[in-house]
């Protein structure tokens, strides 16, 4: 990937798209080489090679680093450019290369040459055009390099439909090899909140009726206010959402309480590992597994008294599932005690391990047996299976 | 062989549930309106029974003694609740030949604490018991039985001729527990000792179906009265026992009646009240450099203080007792006191010893001890509050 701008150092979209795409597609599996005009810092992406003038892989290169700043007067910017674009064209070492995508105008020169001597497509990606930036004064130089891109690469990515148009209109590119991706955005990190909170109070759920987060958003407007340094997580997706959110609101706690929607596998791991608390508040609950898991991981939990898991687990917390005042003062009593809370997980991480899923194949087997075995509870003759 | 048969009559003020929600709310701690229900039933069950079947036996068979021990928790609640147990106490008493025991008024773990609680707490009982039964006890018990070498030399200052403890292996060490002996630290503090195999028998396993000399008849259990060697036998026990414990269809009642006609046709056997029986020579003097108490398979403070949720909230109240008494104020002061009981401590006790798991939720009245915790924490935490803003 031949560009200029990237993270920490960048002056707008471009550096910000170098960053996310190059973490997505390395995620995916793809190995990215990143060649760039300057020799960093980069905010480091695992599985991202930077290259540059001058690095440390290619020390017998003839090019210095081509700028470090923005302050470029005429004549040493363009010794900078044309230095950089031979650079890259010149580029050996790379491995395996199966595209050479490029971004903007600086580098076409160069990335063209790269790709041309390779043997691999070209990708262009357009953010913006010397028109837009120019106020249509653009100066020519520029308008000459964008041009040479889109006139070689074997397809060009356009950031809007809009920017897609005046490509065609203005630079004749081919339609058909005109491609529209947008840009996004990354949500904020998405547990960055929790390393601010001192404390986490965790529902960890579907957002459905049934699951009684009312109670737990209540209950949070109910603490909230003597511990303003305690965070409600409402982890979880469903129906409920958008209600749970104005819920929120209207209570006054949406500062408070944190909605994180679906979370992976990874961001439950973590919720549940740094989390005080444990709220399954559940109107109706069969079993509740996710307050096993809490107690597994340590955490205090408090469940309603309708949930399936109070009946085999003890070392809990269980309320009225309408009893939005109990649910308080738990939550409460578990941050305000930490010798409570030290005592309930261990107990409860002892409790919620003492039997598992091979415990519990062994019962469903028994099941089998008695069914095979015609055996019924109370029954003196044996009984067939079909009955 | 002298019979010392001690039995204690204690009820807690147990908590209502104080939410910490409730911190600063003015609410009662403690539950009257339930207490008092509970004391009745226990009444009507146990205390009318048992005290009535004690009193016909002491009409029945003038060699019968007996001892007791009443909380000032127990009178406070039995005077609100059922006034005319303590009048059977009352008559019981004027008997001349039941003594009565000497201990905290709040059934407390005040030898915990630094003096002068403990001092106060027995001195306050001391003149319950002065008003209540015109009595002057000799001799002082720990709550739960609690003893050791420091609890004797303050019962020695308090100018106790006996305490009772238990007849521990750990403390005997090879001696029989039917004698009387003295305190190594304080000997003029003699010690009656409890003999716990026959004590339990009656208190434990009376009811029990699965133990094989069920069921347990007045006369077989006056012959191994009458077979165990020595001078003394102490069976110690709650009164609570007789028909609360082991509910009257066990036949409990009819037991605790026959017994004393039972003991009389054993001829090597007699009856001595604890004032009595420390009068006897002691055997020797005996040491108990830790403290030594009548609970669980240890015998020590474990089913009070054995865990942290049991240390810690019992560090806190000696913390809240101390702004307690700098605040100067009776109702704080009797608040704190009642969160002292043991009982409260007790029910925070975390199972994990099989054989005592059982007894501990038998006497609990939560539904788990982190719901005892974090009731008793809110309570304590709000009578901090209230001693911090009369301290203010």
């Amino acid at each position: 990937m031949v560009g200029w701008e990237f993270p920490p150092h960048h002056t707008g979209g471009l550096g910000v798209h170098s960053l996310e795409l190059t973490r997505e597609l390395t995620r995916m599996g793809h190995r990215v080489t990143f060649l760039t005009p300057f020799s960093g810092p980069f905010t480091p992406v695992e599985g991202v090679e930077f290259r540059f003038p001058g690095d440390a892989k290619a020390p017998g290169d003839r090019y210095p680093p081509a700028y470090w700043s923005g302050e470029l007067s005429e004549s040493p910017f363009r010794d900078a450019m044309d230095g950089y674009n031979a650079w890259v064209g010149g580029l050996s070492g790379l491995g395996p290369v199966d595209i050479v995508h490029v971004h903007d105008w600086f580098g076409t020169v160069g990335a063209t040459a790269l790709a041309r001597r390779l043997g691999t497509p070209l990708v262009l990606t357009i953010h913006s055009t010397e028109y837009d930036r120019s106020l249509d004064h653009p100066w020519t130089r520029i308008l000459e390099r964008e041009q040479y891109g889109i006139d070689h690469a074997a397809r060009v990515i356009a950031v809007s439909q809009h920017l897609r148009q005046q490509l065609i209109r203005r630079y004749h590119a081919d339609p058909r090899r005109v491609r529209v991706i947008y840009n996004a955005v990354r949500p904020p990190d998405r547990l960055a909140a929790l390393e601010e909170a001192k404390r986490t109070v965790l529902y960890l759920g579907r957002l459905a009726a049934m699951k009684g987060v009312d109670t737990f958003l209540r209950a949070a407007a109910r603490v909230s206010p003597t511990a303003p340094d305690v965070l409600f997580v409402v982890a979880g997706d469903g129906p409920e959402y958008p209600r749970l959110l104005t819920l929120a609101a209207h209570l006054g706690v949406a500062d408070h309480v944190l909605f994180l929607g679906h979370v992976t596998e990874e961001e439950r791991a973590v919720l549940l590992a740094s989390a005080s608390v444990f709220v399954l508040p559940s109107v109706v609950e069969p079993f509740g597994i996710a307050a096993l898991e809490a107690m597994a991981a340590g955490v205090p939990v408090i469940v309603s008294k309708t949930s399936g898991v109070a009946e085999i687990a003890h070392s809990l917390f269980a309320v009225d599932f309408w009893d939005v005042e109990e649910f308080a003062s738990r939550i409460a009593e578990l941050l305000n005690y930490p010798v409570l809370r030290h005592a309930m997980g261990d107990a409860g991480r002892w409790e919620s391990l003492k039997e598992g899923w091979p415990e519990r194949a062994i019962q469903t087997v028994g099941v089998y047996a008695e069914v095979l075995l015609g055996w019924l509870e109370g029954s003196d003759v044996p009984v067939p299976p079909s009955s | 062989m002298k019979i010392v048969l001690y039995l204690h009559l204690h009820q807690p003020w147990r908590l209502a549930r104080f939410r910490y929600l409730d911190l600063g709310s003015g609410r009662p701690y403690f539950d009257e309106a339930r207490n008092l229900e509970l004391f009745r039933g226990i009444a009507e069950r146990c205390y009318r029974p048992a005290l009535d079947r004690l009193a016909q036996s002491l009409e029945r068979y003038p060699e019968f003694r007996l001892s007791l021990s009443v909380t000032g928790t127990f009178v406070e609640q039995a005077d609100a609740a059922a006034p005319d147990v303590l009048e059977r106490l009352r008559r019981l008493v004027r008997t001349g030949r039941v003594s009565l025991v000497a201990e905290t008024y709040y059934h407390s773990l005040a030898f915990l604490l630094p003096p002068p609680e403990l001092a106060e707490e027995v001195a306050q009982h001391r003149r319950m018991v002065a008003e209540r039964f015109g009595a002057a006890p000799r001799v002082l018990r720990m709550t739960e039985l609690a003893y050791s070498d420091e609890i004797a030399r303050f019962a020695e200052s308090e100018r106790f001729r006996g305490m009772l403890a238990e007849g521990w292996e750990g403390m005997l060490l090879g001696q029989p527990p039917t004698a009387v002996y003295c305190s190594a630290s304080a000997p003029v503090v003699s010690l009656l000792l409890r003999h716990y195999p026959l004590s339990d028998d009656i208190g434990f396993r009376f009811s029990s179906r699965g133990w094989n000399e069920y069921p347990l008849t007045s006369e077989k259990y006056a012959g191994w009265l009458a077979r165990t060697p020595g001078e003394v036998l102490g069976l110690f026990m709650d009164f609570e026992t007789f028909g609360e414990h082991h509910r009257a269809d066990t036949g409990i009642l009819e037991f605790l009646g026959a017994l004393p006609g039972a003991v009389a046709r054993e001829s090597n056997l007699s009856w001595a009240t604890v004032d009595e029986a420390i009068d006897l020579p002691p055997k020797d003097a005996l040491s108990a450099p830790t403290t030594v108490s009548w609970a669980d398979q240890n015998r020590d403070l474990g089913a009070w203080l054995g865990n942290d949720l049991q240390r810690s909230a019992f560090e806190a109240a000696k913390k809240v007792g101390v702004l307690a008494r700098r605040a100067g104020d009776a109702a704080i002061l009797g608040d704190w006191r009642k969160l002292l009981t043991s009982d409260h401590f007790y029910y925070m006790y975390v199972s994990g010893h099989g054989a005592d798991l059982g007894v501990h939720q038998y006497f609990s009245s939560y539904g788990s001890p982190y719901d005892a915790y974090a009731n008793y924490m809110n309570a304590l935490t709000d009578l901090r509050q209230r001693a911090l803003a009369r301290l203010r």
